[in-house]
């Protein structure tokens, strides 16, 4: 079996150039790169993936941890942190938690277990307990989502209270005053975090928080659709409903023209989220965007950089991204400008 | 002669920069511009996320050119190479970022840091949206970007601010009480560059940033502003195509000069035109240093309340050589100027009132402004 240096002298290199062609590729021109490659094929050679781990005390693999698998919001930030890592040369164990706290202590552990290079937690349903061993195995963590938890834990959030107020606010510019809310499973610190923006957005302008406007939902399309059923058996109607997320908006929609309404001429809809099938609804929903992707990269790259510091106890890094309003077709009095621009007119 | 000059601290052979654009959207991109005569070069704009460009997103005509989001393709780890080529080969390189928050403002600055970019350049200004909506028109969150990006980074930090917004003054007052270095200007402005009336469609699909020719005095304008408003060090962008656009620049008080439209129509020889040409004008005017005329038109800038009236009228310096051209007359918007069947011009100089438009159409300088006898 080729080793390392007969890699390294047939291809008229040093040891280190072949050993940063395996460990640092984005450090070597791509021309280097590609001579190295082609004699390590040649020679039939891969290098020994227990010995470099030792080597590196690394395992050269990162943990993301999501609540659940099949919201295309989190599969966003995987598509984000998968794609950093992998230039980077890190593998990704993609572990789904159900919203479950037990489900997501059992996999910290067996990430631990696995030698872990660096956790990334999005939405995270731990205590302040859980992190113990993360932190006295000084494992690279970095908080995915909501609001900053603790100052010293590296994070990349966005904040949905403002996210919210916008949207909210949103409505009341365009002359709407009884603003119905679906809102998402209180048990998760984003959606009570939407819900304290509804309310404030509210208050601010002088409207007066009514309980029989606030409906719970589930964060699913059924949940939408139900949750409007309920709304369309106050009197008077409201006049416009904002959902926590666009999955809820889209069951509303649905439940409000089965039952006859036009949106927007009877009742205006907004989401949140941005996901891609908002843009596809009829009519186009407008709604709240975060930028969950590139909070994805944003993530990796922090945790990468962390693992490969050479620094002690490297300061953490909070990195806050705005929402943004989404202007399409569903509140009705929107110009096509302010589309463009996603900027109210 | 001496051509060099200093931008932030960063010692520069000359006063011509590349501006962010599809020029520099690579090592070698760079390093080739650098090769042509440049002395630095700003980066495509760097962002965390890669959006891909839309087709077709440049169009332009007679010196100007229209665009629609020119960011750059690379991830941002693949900079680490562009960036570490252009050092290698011993260039300045300022990095040209954009984020949407001041921490990811702050975050990137501190990864190009990192790869060896001698300066940022914030590009906040970009006319596509965002940016300028959310960063680049609002003083106090540029005030808060620029400290963020401040605070992280000990290289020196540029704000690149836009001409499309009402408080140009109190923009570069924002990023100066936040601790920035430099400003440059002009970004792009918004835009749609035509319709074609067959298909009656623009001939881009969405509003783009206007650069080329057309806009250098906005930019001449706003360079002005800011020159006046605060203490940096401040890079002058927009239109320069000539080295006399260049000193234009510089003598309203900017320390260096950006271009990129002009070596897009013209390529990269326009570099060591212009600069072979700012060589041969100081020598002939006999000056050592750009530090000789740095600002001079500035100083010169009034207020309408300063301005005297003084009883001028246009006045015949010389006889008109061109029997056939009628421009002086047609331009007379108070009918003053009258060209006899002769060939003689006369000007009424009770009709004058002085406006001074004859001066600059006559093609041969035959005016003068002169006191009225």
């Amino acid at each position: 079996m080729p080793n390392i240096r007969e890699v390294a002298r047939r291809a008229g290199v040093s040891v280190a150039t072949v050993s940063r062609v395996l460990n640092h590729p984005e450090r070597v021109s791509p021309k280097t790169k590609e001579h190295i490659d082609r004699i390590m094929k040649e020679l039939d050679f891969s290098p020994n993936v227990f010995a470099r781990s030792l080597n590196l005390k690394r395992s050269h693999t990162v943990g993301l941890v999501i609540p659940d698998i099949v919201n295309p919001q989190y599969m966003e930030i995987a598509r984000g942190v998968e794609q950093v890592a992998h230039e980077k040369g890190y593998n990704l164990l993609l572990c789904n938690t159900e919203k479950s706290r037990s489900k997501e202590q059992d996999y910290i552990r067996m990430l631990i277990d696995k030698k872990i290079d660096g956790i990334i937690l999005a939405f995270t349903l731990l205590q302040e307990e859980d992190f113990e061993e993360i932190r006295r195995k000084k494992i690279p963590l970095v908080l995915f989502g909501q609001n900053i938890l603790n100052e010293n834990i590296n994070s990349v959030y966005s904040d949905f209270r403002e996210g919210a107020y916008l949207a909210v606010s949103h409505l009341i510019s365009l002359g709407f005053r009884r603003i119905a809310y679906i809102g998402g499973d209180g048990d998760h610190l984003e959606n009570r975090d939407k819900t304290l923006g509804y309310t404030e957005a509210l208050l601010s302008e002088g409207i007066a928080v009514s309980k029989e406007l606030m409906v719970e939902g589930a964060d699913d399309v059924d949940s939408g659709y139900l949750a409007a059923l309920k709304l369309l058996k106050l009197s008077p109607l409201p006049d416009a409903v904002f959902a926590a997320n666009d999955l809820m908006a889209m069951g509303a929609v649905d439940a409000l023209k089965a039952e006859g309404l036009r949106i927007p001429h009877d009742i205006s809809v907004i989401g949140y989220d941005n996901i891609r099938m908002a843009s596809l609804l009829e009519p186009k929903l407008t709604t709240v965007s975060w930028p969950v992707y590139k909070m994805g990269l944003i993530s990796a790259r922090i945790l990468i950089e962390e693992v490969e510091s050479d620094e002690e106890n490297p300061p953490a890094q909070n990195i806050y991204l705005r929402p943004r309003l989404k202007i399409r077709k569903s509140c009705g009095h929107e110009t096509r400008v302010s589309e463009i621009f996603d900027q109210p007119t | 002669m001496d051509l060099s000059c200093e931008l932030m601290g960063i010692k520069l052979k000359n006063p011509l920069i590349i501006s962010s654009g599809p020029l520099t959207r690579s090592g070698e991109m760079m390093i080739k511009a650098l090769d042509a005569g440049a002395s630095a070069v700003v980066t495509e704009t760097i962002l965390n996320e890669i959006r891909p460009n839309v087709r077709p997103r440049l169009t332009g005509h007679d010196g100007a050119l229209q665009n629609i989001r020119l960011y750059s393709e690379y991830s941002l780890e693949e900079w680490k190479r562009q960036i570490g080529m252009v050092k290698e080969h011993g260039g300045v390189v300022i990095a040209n970022i954009l984020a949407h928050s001041p921490s990811e403002m702050a975050f990137l600055g501190r990864t190009v840091e990192r790869y060896g970019a001698d300066a940022l350049e914030l590009g906040i200004s970009s006319p596509h949206g965002e940016g300028l909506s959310v960063l680049g028109c609002d003083p106090p969150n540029l005030y808060e970007t620029v400290r963020k990006v401040v605070e992280a980074v000990n290289i020196p930090v540029m704000v690149k601010l836009s001409p499309n917004v009402n408080n140009l003054a109190a923009l570069a007052k924002a990023a100066e009480d936040a601790g920035a270095d430099g400003i440059s200007a002009i970004n792009t402005i918004r835009s749609i560059l035509g319709v074609d009336i067959n298909s009656m469609s623009p001939f881009l699909p969405t509003y783009g940033g206007y650069s080329g020719d057309p806009i250098r005095p906005i930019g001449l304008g706003a360079v002005a502003t800011i020159c006046q408003t605060v203490n940096l060090s401040v890079s002058g962008i927009g239109g320069i195509s000539r080295f006399n656009h260049l000193l234009e620049y510089i003598m309203l008080g900017a320390s260096t000069c950006q271009l990129q439209s002009a070596l897009i129509f013209k390529g990269l020889g326009v570099i060591g035109e212009i600069l072979e040409d700012l060589r041969g004008w100081m020598e002939s005017k006999g000056y050592n240093s750009l530090d000789e005329v740095r600002g001079k038109a500035l100083n010169r800038l009034k207020s309408f309340d300063e301005i005297i009236l003084e009883p001028k009228v246009a006045m015949m310096a010389k006889n008109c050589p061109r029997p056939g051209c009628s421009l002086c007359e047609t331009a007379c918007i108070f009918g003053a100027v009258e060209k006899g069947r002769d060939g003689k011009v006369q000007v009424d100089t009770d009709k004058c009132t002085g406006c001074g438009l004859c001066l600059s159409v006559c093609p041969e300088t035959c005016f003068t402004l002169e006191w009225k006898r």
